[in-house]
């Protein structure tokens, strides 16, 4: 696991700063407009995106065949790329938050107050939780259809999330259950839970897509 | 002697090819030559030997034990495929860390021994090391956790005399350890006459032979002869036959038995390029 971690952080090390310059161009591009609570999810989610990337490296240089010569087991390789996801949302969401605190005090969108500062890092835990489940949608996605269908597949796995929460939103109206400021903040407050439920879902779904695969 | 590797009854069956009930087995200390024409089903043999197909009948052992059943077993295994299987803006050092962390039995100070002694540079990328550097570095890595079986899958291709020169060395210098063994694809045939010691023919899928390199090298044989000549030739002696613009070239299998025979002919030795050539090109024999 931990080689598998090493391998893509080393790989993707190669594109930070190209990273790091786009989050830059958008701190200045969103935060005067958009405020600083979008930015932190623009960066997480630009993060958590980066998922994929891991994988058109892996194609790139067949490396999945040769892990699998390695002391290293498919469900290794595939929680592999999980705990990966989750660094990738972590950092996204650590540097969102630098950013748009910084931002967003130079551009005088934030106050610095108890309340202003609670607020973003809730949001910062949010947006981890937004892409976490975005991000775990693409690696089932990605493991069945190739790499190199990554941009439909990143839209997909950004959509049926999206799909399934206006189902259940649906449902609810349906079953006359108003959703209320604090039945939003409560559902929240619940996000990380049924994020990491989520994940687990689909690392169980990425394992069985995978193991029947020949690489 | 014990077999590290036992194939038996291989099967794979594609669309437009089936690798047809393949088996051998290297014993300990000996290096197995794989060979045949592009697309006979050397590399399928491979990626079927380490479950990367699922192959649809057979049974792999190494040292008796299934792949499947133990993760140490490929601690003992080491892989060369035929291209470097580490992205490309990667170093040497960060390979090296990214296979440290895989292998328990990674041996960090061999790793830089390899690296120094192949002149491989420590912190340039991948994609500017020459395709004979980048080989090397993966015989480092099959190396470095201290393997007792290596595996290469076309190894030597696209590689200069020189650079190929060189790796087979360092094959040479692994096979010291008795306990050692190689098991190698190739189509380069005159790297396998150097160094192996068991030659496996693989045509269409199928094993045509499993012999030693040196019963191939100094008793198989090849009989030029004209066309009147040819349909004197007792068939049961002809293993493969091919006609050239002026004379019929014969493969048998006793050299020594056929000049007795066949006086008038000249019988000169095979090289394992011949035999190839013939089996590939030519016709087989009944």
């Amino acid at each position: 696991m931990k080689s598998l971690i090493l391998k893509d952080l080393f790989n993707i090390g190669h594109n930070v700063k190209s990273m790091m310059f786009i989050l830059v161009v958008l701190a200045f591009a969103f935060i005067p407009f958009s405020g600083a609570e979008g930015y932190i999810f623009i960066c997480t989610i630009l993060c958590s995106m980066m998922i994929v990337t891991t994988f058109a490296f892996d194609d790139h240089s067949k490396w999945t065949r040769y892990a699998m010569i390695m002391p290293i087991s498919k469900k290794e390789l595939v929680g592999g790329k999980f705990v990966i996801l989750v660094i990738f949302c972590a950092i996204g969401s650590l540097v969102g938050l630098i950013g748009s605190f910084i931002g967003g005090l130079i551009m005088k969108k934030i106050v610095l107050d108890p309340a202003g500062v609670g607020r973003l890092l809730f949001l910062t835990l949010v947006a981890w939780v937004f892409s976490l489940i975005f991000g775990s949608m693409s690696i089932p996605l990605v493991f069945k259809f190739g790499a190199e269908k990554a941009r439909v597949l990143l839209l997909v796995s950004f959509l049926i999330p999206a799909g399934i929460c206006c189902g259940i939103y649906q449902i609810l109206s349906m079953l006359g259950i108003v959703m209320t400021d604090r039945t939003v903040f409560i559902l929240l407050c619940c996000s990380p839970v049924l994020a990491v439920i989520w994940a687990y879902v689909m690392y169980r779904i990425s394992c069985h897509v995978f193991e029947k695969q020949e690489v | 002697m014990d077999a590290i590797l036992d194939v038996q009854n291989l099967t794979k069956h594609y669309k437009d090819f089936t690798l047809d009930h393949v088996s051998f087995s290297i014993p300990q200390g000996t290096i197995m030559g794989l060979i045949g024409e592009n697309g006979a089903g050397k590399s399928t043999t491979i990626n079927a030997i380490f479950d990367l197909i699922h192959k649809d009948e057979g049974i792999v052992t190494f040292w008796g034990q299934e792949l499947s059943s133990s993760k140490q077993l490929k601690e003992d295994i080491g892989v060369v495929f035929d291209g470097i299987n580490f992205y490309e803006t990667l170093t040497p050092v960060k390979v090296g860390k990214i296979a440290g962390a895989a292998y328990q039995q990674w041996d960090r100070q061999l790793f830089q021994d390899y690296l120094r002694r192949f002149r491989l540079p420590l912190d340039k990328e991948i994609k500017s090391l020459s395709k004979g550097m980048k080989m090397k570095l993966c015989i480092a890595v099959a190396l470095s956790h201290k393997p007792k079986l290596l595996i290469m899958d076309e190894a030597t291709s696209g590689l200069d005399p020189v650079m190929r020169d060189d790796i087979l060395d360092v094959f040479l210098d692994f096979v010291q350890d008795e306990n050692h063994s190689i098991l190698m694809s190739s189509h380069i045939t005159t790297d396998l006459e150097k160094i192996a010691d068991f030659i496996t023919f693989i045509h269409q899928g199928k094993v045509l032979f499993c012999k030693t390199k040196d019963e191939l090298r100094y008793k198989y044989g090849i009989i030029h002869c004209g066309t009147a000549m040819f349909d004197q030739i007792d068939k049961d002696d002809i293993l493969a036959f091919r006609k050239d613009d002026y004379q019929w070239n014969i493969l048998v299998s006793d050299k020594d038995s056929a000049r007795r025979k066949y006086k008038n002919a000249v019988v000169d030795s095979a090289s394992i390029d011949d035999i190839l050539l013939l089996y590939v090109k030519g016709e087989q024999g009944k």
